[in-house]
């Protein structure tokens, strides 16, 4: 009865009002920002009373946002990459090999997801002030790919899970060298997890806000620092264009991630 | 396990790891070069100079605990976690509980949003609550306009401003692991409470609640702890007068080059970040919908 929707009776109607709202509550911020992106109110007014793509059209022809989007994407990029590969290696390592303490080693491969981001940044910000790394390519990547790992671990070795590792012994028998194993036969089996893991990466170093601020330097911000840095000066829709495309960016890699899952 | 290890030995171009006791550990040398050199020394460097800058004691803790300046610190961070969870199991445990039994079409509606919203740029959502709340905002005008109220309330540059942001991020973490516990509990437990006799009330606060209790203990404990954390909500929403404990590293770290005090701070913050997962973990075990 109370986990029967259709006999829930009375109780049915007020619990079906506080998901409407909350649904609404979470939308709201994010149809908010796309229409104030296209508004011609200056003043961020809502709902606007016309529409435009000045905006947009400023955004693009800001040198330093548009370089900012670009530093912000060869980031995740790499980041991807090297997440992917260090969490596949770890990631069966952990499922087939056999060392001592496994345990501990997987604990400390997902504590970076625990800790609060900004004890790592300012921990990283210590390091890079000593060795020069803060505004560079390196130091971005350090610690975009730090907090990205875990995510990909999970994904993969989630993936693993339903690997079945005689496969490789068999691919052996047959004359395979283990590197064609790993190309051949275990990454293919697992390639969508291995998808999942790389867009889970990009999205984290994409999307990244605490460790950026911290390594960023007037010289190379990504765009969530540059946006970080406008909407302490002002308000202007210019950063409400800037977000959406995030918003955008972001919603495209998930119905890519989704399209895929589908596809198997 | 014998069969493949009979396959093996039956044919001669396997080779043979060289040491069964160390088998597949040279995989993980990239990673934990890399964790050991940028995450678990800086780290541990951070956290000792608490006890070493700038001299060698517990000076920095002192400072920390005993002005009052930082007690506010404590408050408002401890106060908008505490507010923000509550806030979070009101609203979050009915829709939990609705989406576990809503029309599976329903159901995966408010799940597209509950990710869309998750995934939604965190800035970008910061952004739009910074306009939504100020004074000549949205919120305001529409509650003026229904009379609600006469004067625009100030809802940003406080904490209540805080608490309207951190309650939009946090929950998709309660609602989704709170729904997973309440799909898993069997509802012919509920219709025999009914067939027992057990009026709706009493089915609700004697079997569906203590049923769900452990996912939403383990939800809300993980709410608290992200909140305490939290830097880019506080610091955009609370207004320069309203810290929280991890704005207080930062700005310690950055405008005041205080080092120490920051290790202490972040000491503090680790201790209780980690103690509350630990806490969590033994009494909830692993929760995969742990995230960041």
């Amino acid at each position: 009865m109370l986990l029967d929707y259709d006999r829930l009776g009375l109780l049915k109607w007020p619990l079906v009002v506080i998901c409407v709202l909350v649904s609404l509550f979470l939308l709201l911020p994010i149809v908010f920002i796309a229409a104030l992106s296209f508004g011609d109110s200056q003043w961020l007014q809502f709902p606007p009373p016309g529409w435009t793509l000045r905006w947009y059209d400023e955004l693009f022809h800001d040198s330093g946002w548009v370089e900012a989007f670009l530093t912000s994407t060869k980031i995740a990029l790499i980041v991807t990459v090297l997440s992917v590969v260090l969490g596949l290696m770890a990631s069966l390592a952990l499922h087939k090999g056999k060392f001592p303490g496994k345990k501990l080693l997987q604990a400390l491969f997902l504590t970076p997801m625990v800790l609060p981001v900004v004890v790592l940044a300012v921990a990283l910000y210590a390091l890079f002030l000593k060795f020069n790394l803060t505004g560079s390519m390196l130091g971005y990547v350090i610690g975009h790919l730090i907090i990205a790992l875990p995510f990909s671990i999970i994904t993969i070795s989630n993936s693993l899970e339903t690997f079945e590792f005689a496969l490789e012994d068999a691919a052996m028998i047959c004359g395979a060298t283990p590197l064609q194993v790993k190309l051949k036969v275990t990454i293919p089996a697992i390639k969508l997890g291995i998808f999942a893991a790389a867009i889970f990466s990009f999205l984290i170093s994409w999307d990244e806000v605490v460790l950026s601020i911290f390594m960023a330097t007037p010289g190379m911000q990504t765009l969530p620092v540059r946006i970080w840095g406008a909407m302490r000066q002002d308000l202007s829709p210019v950063i409400a264009a800037a977000s959406t495309l995030l918003i955008g960016f972001t919603i495209i890699l998930m119905l890519l991630a989704k399209m895929v899952r589908k596809g198997k | 396990m014998s069969a493949d290890s009979l396959l093996a030995s039956a044919t001669a171009p396997v080779p043979k790891p060289k040491s069964t006791r160390w088998k597949g550990f040279h995989y993980l040398i990239p990673i934990l070069l890399l964790l050991g050199l940028f995450f678990v020394i800086p780290v541990l460097g951070l956290l000792l100079r608490s006890v070493l800058e700038p001299s060698l004691g517990l000076e920095n803790y002192k400072e920390l605990f005993g002005s009052l300046t930082y007690a506010k610190v404590f408050y408002n961070t401890f106060l908008v976690a505490t507010v923000v969870t509550l806030v979070t199991i009101l609203f979050g445990f009915p829709v939990a509980w609705l989406m576990s039994m809503m029309p599976a079409r329903w159901s995966a509606l408010v799940f597209g949003i509950l990710i869309l919203s998750m995934w939604t740029n965190l800035l970008a959502r910061t952004y739009a609550w910074m306009v939504l709340l100020q004074q000549t905002g949205f919120i305001n005008r529409i509650l003026m306009s229904i009379g609600i109220i006469d004067e625009p309330l100030q809802l940003v540059n406080n904490l209540i401003g805080v608490t309207i942001g951190m309650t939009y991020i946090m929950l998709p973490f309660l609602i989704m692991p709170l729904h997973s516990t309440f799909k898993s509990i069997d509802p012919s437990v509920l219709r025999a409470a009914a067939v027992c006799g057990a009026s709706r009330w009493q089915a609700f606060w004697k079997i569906l609640l203590p049923l769900a209790l452990p996912g939403l203990a383990s939800g809300g404990l993980m709410v608290f702890v992200m909140s305490l954390g939290y830097f880019v909500t506080p610091s955009l929403l609370g207004g320069t007068s309203n810290m929280m404990l991890a704005e207080l590293i930062a700005q310690l770290v950055q405008s005041l080059l205080n080092w120490g005090l920051a290790g202490a701070a972040a000491m503090v913050l680790l201790v209780i970040t980690l103690g509350l997962y630990a806490v969590q973990l033994h009494y909830f075990g692993r929760d995969k919908h742990g995230h960041n």
